[in-house]
């Protein structure tokens, strides 16, 4: 469905601050109805390639189609998108009824229309009681929700999100992510989502555009990125994970055979594209590396207990294999073994992933 | 010693030093509007004295004698001849009377009494004696009256003066139009030139503004001079216009309203600037991208969210502009002809021309008073301060 | 976020850019045109200049009027800079904490002398000097301009103080300074920089001040705005410009010599702030 329908196309999209490349040549869909988040750390690109989305920064190169329309030349006013600012950039000298209002005065839409619509709009994220009074009277979360009321008054087509939730404490933070997710579904809206959190990522999207220096990483569902991490930067920047630095030593169809530098040997299920006898790193998410008391246990590696450390619903343990440092996590009433005893560090072949090191 | 007491012992010297030399200086620049005129202040002795005699009766001994104090002191001539023209006016025979009382007063010496009535037997009618109490008043509305075109007539009824004579009201309502185009003028300027300066950057950004603080730096009279320099008919600016073939006989920019207008805009114009371009840096910098992106073309952008934001700049340096422009001396005298002099200096004129002193006041007190108002105002509107450093 | 910079069209930023040369060529032109004229050796105040020449800086050197005045400037400037800021100073040091009731109505009153018209001013001076014997006297011209440069001390040191963080002080006392040595070593050199623009504004008040002057002054005390100021009436001549030259210069170099001490320090400030930012 979603290559039938690539509701907005990047194509071949980048864009040069003097020497420095901010975004490298891009290509990506974005199908109708998909909620898309831009993941990275600060100076990946993700906020510029919102702005040119936006129509605040022309492109050095590339295209971008939204709807089968180009509009790249288009000036920010005539791209007709739902754009939500960090910090919200409400109107400090109107009302929140002037605020919501603004975009469909601004298309000359008639009062009785608009009230109507503003109304609604306010309703959408239950804050029609606030109004009459002015954003600086409303609390952060509640400032949030009527930027978000303003971007969808006018029903655009693409509703862009420059990191909204930021600003907020997580617990705001986290009841917003329902809230928009909600809103998302219910009103059948096309998001593109900027944020460094990538808890908030996995929380909300269909899928996920990892950024690294201008260029996507990997462009996958939240399940697919934590689970199926296709290159190191991923694996690391999503979740915690634990690498293994080794040599494909035999393949065998998608599984393949991986000499540990630590020594030993392990199997895994997903070889990607990786080739006998090239180096990769093994990744292996700590909460997939079970403590065994014997060696008879699938990938099982020796290793020493160095610490536990307490997190309230789970414990961490952190192992010495050889040269390298693993970190297991084990529940609560799991009984971990003391500090400074040996085990074994299992993990089955089907929970690891290779990665180019 | 409290906190408290220290600081009022810092704030004490400065109190004392503007309470002695400007509000003082103000409030006896209103007293001599409105105090009694000319001969109250050539006769102060008498003037105290005189109060209490009720003018039925003869003047009493206490009153000749304060009169004679009066005269023995060394008063100013003019002064002097101020208040004799002046009694003359209400009784003729002061025009000899007092003069040659003055002479006989001091050549008679310090010696305890003197006989007035000896020496001039008018001093016996009532009629001088009660022309002096009518001279001296404690207060008057003369002065403040004629500052407006107003007189009393013989009936102590209030109307206008003879048309050749009215000529502070049109000078005062001159004052406020050339503020008002000033202050105008300024603001076509700099509001454009503020907005632009807050939408550029780095260098850009500070050459804009070094332009604007350079003039505020720059000597008042030697800006003023300068213009005088360009727009004389063999200034750069006709000099330029004629080599650029766009003129033949030069335009005069000079010695006339053009030249007051240009001077004075370029005087005050950074007072214009700088509140508004304090205004456009507060505007958080996502408001204009929020802006366009929920549908606003630039001009809409401006009319709705720039403007608004900007206007308590805007008002506050208006009113700055405004307030200053009204008390202009120097520049309208130096660059303006003679149908472009304002209030102040009408003042000038009365004070240290004709030692006026109760004209000047009166005009001043119709220069002072909407000043102060604007000044009030303008604390009430605006948050940045007067003085830009 | 990066710098927002939306693509606009050719024709506006044209329009932009000549709007730009045309104010600033309006703010400046006046400034740097009255230069170079000092130096003519034409008898009249026109370009171009015929001959560079010293000459009408040696007219105003013979004439006994221009050097009085002068050194009247230079006397009278000076007084009033130090009457100005010491009185300023102070008072800028007891409202700093607003302990005092009506502190916001003091200062409103304390920077009326700005406001007030100059001319509305010197008719009460004038008034008052001659009751207190104090007209046509260094004294009184000196008093009368202290007065008007009052506000620009007490803004600038008022700003200085405001901008010094309390912490400071008290670190100051909690290491064992007593109050006046936390006064003289931390408030004090903290405050300079303001208490010198201040005064450097008050010296360029005074030697630009006409109004009063004409009020207050007998001709012993003319400055040297106020001949310019007759002269400028009465016969133009290039020594006018020569007289504006001298009043630039010596207003610009002091207030280089204090705001460019306070730009250098803020360069040196932002330059080691900067890689954080990055």
């Amino acid at each position: 469905m979603r290559d039938l329908d690539p509701f907005i196309h990047f194509e071949a999209i980048s864009k040069v601050f003097g020497t420095v490349t901010v975004v490298d040549a891009l290509d990506f869909h974005v199908a109708r109805g998909e909620f898309v988040s831009l993941l990275g750390p600060s100076g990946s690109g993700k906020t510029t390639l919102l702005m040119m989305l936006a129509g605040f920064e022309a492109p050095s190169g590339g295209r971008i189609h939204v709807d089968g329309r180009r509009v790249e030349h288009l000036p920010p006013y005539k791209r007709e998108m739902g754009v939500v600012f960090q910090n919200y950039a409400l109107f400090p000298h109107m009302t929140i009824a002037e605020n919501v209002g603004f975009p469909l005065k601004m298309r000359g839409v008639a009062r009785a229309e608009r009230e109507a619509k503003v109304k609604r709009a306010l309703d959408l994220v239950r804050l029609r009681h606030l109004a009459d009074r002015r954003p600086s009277q409303l609390s952060g979360g509640q400032q949030q929700r009527i930027a978000l009321s303003r971007a969808l008054v006018y029903e655009p087509k693409v509703v862009l999100m420059d990191e909204p939730l930021s600003a907020l404490d997580k617990q705001l933070r986290e009841h917003m992510q329902l809230e928009i997710r909600a809103l998302h579904r219910e009103l059948g809206l096309t998001v593109i989502f900027v944020t460094h959190d990538q808890g908030e990522a996995l929380t909300m999207s269909d899928r996920v555009a990892v950024l690294n220096r201008g260029k996507i990483e990997q462009f996958d569902t939240p399940s697919g990125l934590y689970d199926r991490p296709r290159t190191r930067f991923v694996a690391e920047f999503i979740g915690e994970t634990n690498l293994l630095a080794g040599r494909v030593a035999q393949r065998q169809g998608e599984a393949a055979t991986v000499v540990l530098a630590s020594g030993g040997s392990v199997t895994c299920d997903r070889a990607g594209p990786f080739e006998t006898d090239s180096e990769v790193m093994v990744s292996v998410r700590p909460e997939m590396l079970h403590l065994v008391p014997d060696a008879a246990a699938p990938n099982a590696l020796p290793v020493t207990v160095e610490d536990h450390v307490y997190h309230g619903d789970h414990i961490r343990l952190h192992l010495a294999f050889g040269e390298s440092r693993l970190v297991a996590r084990a529940g609560r009433r799991d009984a971990a073994p003391p500090i400074g005893s040996t085990a074994f560090a299992s993990f089955a072949p089907g929970d690891c992933a290779l990665v180019a090191p | 010693m409290s906190a408290r007491l220290k600081a009022l012992l810092l704030v004490l010297p400065l109190i004392v030093f503007l309470g002695l030399f400007f509000l003082w200086p103000l409030w006896m620049m209103i007293a001599t509007a409105v105090q009694g005129g000319t001969v109250r202040l050539a006769f102060p002795q008498t003037a105290t004295a005189i109060a209490s005699w009720d003018g039925a009766g003869p003047p009493p001994a206490s009153l000749q004698a304060a009169l004679v104090r009066d005269l023995r002191t060394d008063t100013p001539q003019e002064r002097f001849g101020d208040a004799v023209r002046t009694l003359n006016s209400q009784q003729a025979g002061f025009r000899t009377l007092l003069p040659r009382t003055a002479r006989a007063v001091r050549e008679a010496g310090e010696a305890d009494a003197f006989d007035l009535v000896a020496l001039d037997p008018r001093w016996s009618e009532q009629g001088y004696w009660l022309a002096l109490k009518r001279s001296m008043p404690a207060y008057t509305d003369a002065n403040l009256l004629a500052a407006v075109d107003l007189k009393r007539n013989d009936e102590a009824r209030i109307e206008p003066v003879e048309p050749d004579f009215a000529v502070n009201r049109a000078i005062m309502l001159r004052t406020f139009v050339i503020a008002g185009q000033v202050t105008l003028l300024c603001g076509a300027i700099g509001l454009p030139f503020a907005m632009l300066a807050a939408s550029v950057t780095g260098w850009k950004r500070n050459a804009l503004l070094i332009a604007v603080l350079l003039p505020l730096w720059t000597s008042l009279l030697v800006r003023t001079a300068a213009w005088l320099i360009l727009l004389q008919d063999t200034g750069l600016i006709n000099q330029t216009l004629r080599a650029l073939g766009l003129i033949e006989t030069p335009l005069s920019l000079i010695y006339n309203r053009t030249g007051v207008l240009i001077a004075m805009t370029h005087v005050l114009l950074p007072l214009m600037v700088l509140p508004i371009y304090a205004s456009l840096i507060a505007i958080p910098r996502n408001l204009m991208p929020a802006a366009a992106a929920l549908g606003a073309a630039p001009l809409q952008a401006f009319r709705y969210v720039l403007l608004p934001l900007a206007m308590p700049g805007l008002l506050s340096g208006s009113l700055l502009v405004f307030m200053v422009a009204l008390g202009y001396y120097i520049t309208p005298a130096l660059t303006g002809g003679a149908g472009d002099q304002m209030i102040s200096s009408v003042i000038a004129f009365y004070a240290t021309g004709t030692a006026n002193w109760g004209m000047a006041g009166a005009l001043g007190l119709f220069l002072l008073v909407p000043t102060t108002v604007l000044y009030i105002l303008y604390g009430r509107l605006s948050r940045t301060p007067l003085v830009q450093t | 976020m990066s710098s927002v910079s939306r693509p606009g069209g050719a024709a506006f930023n044209a329009v932009r850019l000549a709007f730009a040369a045309l104010a600033v060529a309006f703010l400046l032109l006046p400034l740097v045109a009255i230069l170079p004229l000092a130096f003519t050796d034409s008898v009249f105040l026109v370009y171009p200049i015929s001959g560079p020449s010293l000459r009408w800086f040696g007219a105003l050197a013979e004439s006994q009027a221009w050097t009085r005045a002068i050194v009247n400037s230079l006397i009278i400037g000076s007084g009033a800079t130090v009457v100005a800021t010491v009185v300023g100073t102070l008072a800028a040091l007891g409202l700093r904490r607003e302990l005092l009731p009506f502190s916001g109505l003091l200062r409103s009153v304390f920077l009326l002398p700005m406001v007030v018209p100059a001319v509305v001013l010197g008719v009460g001076m004038q008034i008052l000097y001659a009751r207190m014997g104090l007209a046509s006297s260094y004294l009184g011209v000196i008093i009368a301009h202290a007065v008007l440069c009052v506000p620009f001390v007490l803004v600038n040191v008022a700003s200085a103080l405001a901008s010094i963080d309390p912490a400071l002080e008290r670190a100051a006392a909690s290491l064992g300074a007593s109050p006046v040595k936390v006064f003289r070593g931390v408030t004090l050199p903290l405050a300079m920089p303001g208490i010198l623009t201040g005064a450097v504004f008050a010296f360029a008040t005074s030697l630009d001040e006409v109004v009063i002057t004409l009020f207050v002054a007998g001709p012993n005390q003319t400055t040297l705005a106020r001949q310019m100021f007759s002269s400028l009436r009465e016969n133009i001549s290039p020594a006018i410009a020569a007289a504006a030259f001298i009043i630039m210069i010596l207003t610009f170099a002091l207030l280089l010599a204090v705001k460019g001490a306070s730009l250098l320090q803020g360069l040196r400030k932002k330059q080691r702030v900067q890689p954080s930012e990055a």
